[in-house]
């Protein structure tokens, strides 16, 4: 079973061009423009024409207080969210493989909230979580509990703003690993079943191990996404209370937009590229080990 | 071809099928079937796709729930008992070997499973490796095997678990016509004649057999005859049975009202007269005989005859009476002498 591979030639390589040339207009070249646009100072100070001020933006990102913050901030949503949606999406994507009746309505269903767009989303929920008359409330009170503010204290807010992210991204998870659980044979589970395996077994002993390469490229997809979160944060929050919900994008925007530093918002751009670089190589070194090959 | 042996088994002892039925909603998949597999016999299922072979398999594996009867092996009742507790060993198609383990790992995950101690784990699975000339191959994982070296792990591990009943699904379709030929009698040394009975579900005829004591045909979800390779090929129980077996495939006359005459291609012979005139239309040489292709006032008929023989583009068919094969036009059923 080996693959066939075409010899690299000079046709086949120019035959790549017009793919690098787009990537190259619509990746590489603004991120190169933020790049040199972070060494420069470029704020209404001086008039929106960018100068060239050395290191100084990058040396103020690492006395910057509301960086280090954000970049926290940034780093728990992404860690709590991906990793709740992961173990969630895998008890969806198992259920959703069991034979039933109506389970292509109900596949379909499950992939709703993701394809509702994210401030859509956010509006939805900032009136679910609203402080008194939002549903949740409603039902608070029918319990006869105190009506609850979901989005007043920092804590409670990082929570239920992690939560709207799950119930949005849980579905391409579960989906992703789905599609997983449908290239693993069914004889192999047969298999260990004749072996006197139980589920539990089976899970961790087959189903999980085939599953890796689908849980990584989840991983990887969700890892960059939440990383780089924005408009559920500026919908939902804007950021607050505190800056408890402050992400590293929703600071660069404002930087450029609200402060008028663009400079500035360039710098705190290539800082959350380079961690989002960092952690997904991270994430895929880990991960990556022997690739399987089904026969 | 292998004769059948006089199965005497102690009372109880192999596996008997009793009433074996399964339905999914209007189908039957399988009907009433009755069978019963001696210690060390090995008894092939042979049909078409959709026959009831593979379903038959996957109720004595305990994979698939029956709808009616019994399956009792060496005297008990496991008809109820899930497919973990029967200790039976399953060969599947696609062989199933766990693509992520190596060979080693691929035959210990299930001793692992049943809590063996490591000790005795290791010692298994050496003699078994050993004994299917795997050993140095015991750290590939099965993208790295061959087709024939997949087979022999799925094999390994099927011989490990020390099953009460083997169970092999088309064990040999993804192998070559070679390959194929060469493993038959392999297989039977490593399978058959020990204590358990083996059943072998395969949709080619010269596999069944090849391999098999004796033959179970089934059609349609229903048994059609059982008995060694001799008894079906010269005492077919009906059309159908007679068809399937016997390659090139018998001759069906016209219906002559009740009664339609079969007549194998190797049992039609030139004559010098007064025999069924026909007119050659065709020859496949096939290098250690040939295969005729003719036409008569009886429709086209197929004859096998040696190699070497020269034969006239008209001639006259004969054949002997006790090779005669009569049917019931209607039902299909064998009718008892000429």
């Amino acid at each position: 079973m080996k693959e066939q591979r075409l010899k690299p030639t000079l046709v086949n390589s120019l035959l790549m061009l017009p793919a690098l040339l787009l990537l190259a207009i619509v990746f590489a070249w603004p991120l190169l423009d933020s790049a040199w646009l972070s060494t420069q100072a470029s704020s209404v100070l001086t008039g929106l024409t960018p100068l060239a001020n050395g290191g100084a933006n990058w040396q103020r990102l690492l006395g910057d207080a509301r960086f280090w913050q954000d970049a926290a901030v940034t780093l728990r949503f992404a860690g709590v969210s991906v990793a709740l949606e992961l173990l969630l999406g895998l008890a969806m994507a198992l259920l959703l493989h069991q034979p039933s009746r109506g389970r292509g309505w109900l596949r379909a269903l499950t992939l709703l909230p993701w394809a509702l767009p994210t401030t859509v989303l956010a509006l939805g929920w900032r009136w679910i979580y609203n402080d008194p008359y939002g549903p949740l409330n409603a039902i608070l009170r029918a319990c006869g509990a105190a009506p609850f503010g979901f989005l007043t204290t920092p804590a409670s807010t990082w929570l239920f703003t992690v939560l709207a992210d799950v119930w949005k991204t849980t579905p391409f998870v579960a989906l992703l690993l789905l599609a997983g659980l449908q290239s693993i044979p069914a004889e192999l589970e047969e298999s260990l079943v004749l072996e006197g395996a139980s589920p539990l077994q089976i899970l961790r002993r087959l189903t999980l191990p085939l599953l890796r390469p689908w849980i990584s490229l989840a991983l990887l997809f969700r890892l960059a996404q939440a990383l780089g979160v924005f408009d559920l944060v500026q919908v939902l929050t804007r950021g607050g209370p505190a800056g408890s919900t402050e992400s590293l994008a929703l600071y660069a925007y404002l930087n450029a937009m609200r402060f008028l530093d663009f400079g500035y918002s360039a710098t705190l751009v290539i800082a959350t590229f380079l961690l989002l670089v960092l952690l997904t190589a991270l994430g895929w070194l880990l991960l990556r080990r022997r690739p399987l090959e089904l026969s | 071809m292998i004769e059948s042996m006089p199965v005497e088994p102690s009372p109880g002892a192999g596996l008997r099928i009793e009433g074996l039925s399964r339905r999914l909603g209007q189908r039957t998949l399988l009907a009433e079937l009755n069978l019963e597999v001696g210690p060390g016999e090995c008894l092939a299922l042979l049909g078409p796709s959709g026959c009831g072979k593979t379903t038959t398999l996957r109720l004595l594996a305990g994979l698939d729930a029956a709808s009616a009867g019994r399956i009792l092996l060496d005297g008990s009742d496991i008809t109820q008992q899930s497919a973990g507790e029967r200790r039976v060993a399953m060969v599947f198609q696609s062989y199933a070997l766990y693509p992520h383990l190596s060979v080693a790992d691929n035959l210990a995950l299930g001793l692992r499973i049943r809590g063996m101690p490591a000790k005795e784990r290791e010692g298994r699975i050496a003699a078994v490796l050993e004994l299917l000339q795997l050993t140095e191959l015991r750290l590939r994982r099965p993208a790295q095997l061959s087709g024939g070296q997949r087979q022999r792990v799925a094999l390994a591990r099927a011989l490990l678990r020390q099953p009460r009943l083997v169970l092999l699904d088309e064990p040999m379709s993804n192998l070559d016509a070679q390959l194929r030929e060469e493993l038959r009698p392999e297989l039977r040394r490593l399978l058959c004649g020990g204590e358990q009975p083996v059943v072998y579900v395969t949709h080619d005829q010269q596999e069944a057999m090849g391999m098999a004591d004796r033959i179970a045909v089934l059609r349609d979800g229903a048994l059609q005859q059982v008995g060694s390779a001799r008894e079906l090929y010269a005492r077919p129980a009906n059309r159908f049975v007679a068809a399937f077996l016997g390659r090139p495939a018998i001759n069906l006359l016209p219906a002559t009202g009740p009664r339609q005459l079969g007549l194998r291609p190797e049992h039609l012979q030139p004559v010098a007269q007064g025999g069924l005139a026909a007119r050659l239309l065709r020859r496949e040489w096939w290098g250690n005989q040939q295969l005729l292709w003719l036409e008569s006032a009886q429709g086209d008929l197929r004859m096998l005859v040696a190699a070497d023989q020269e034969l006239p583009p008209a001639l006259q068919l004969g054949w002997r009476p006790e090779h005669e094969l009569w049917f019931d036009s209607h039902s299909g059923e064998r009718l008892p002498g000429p």
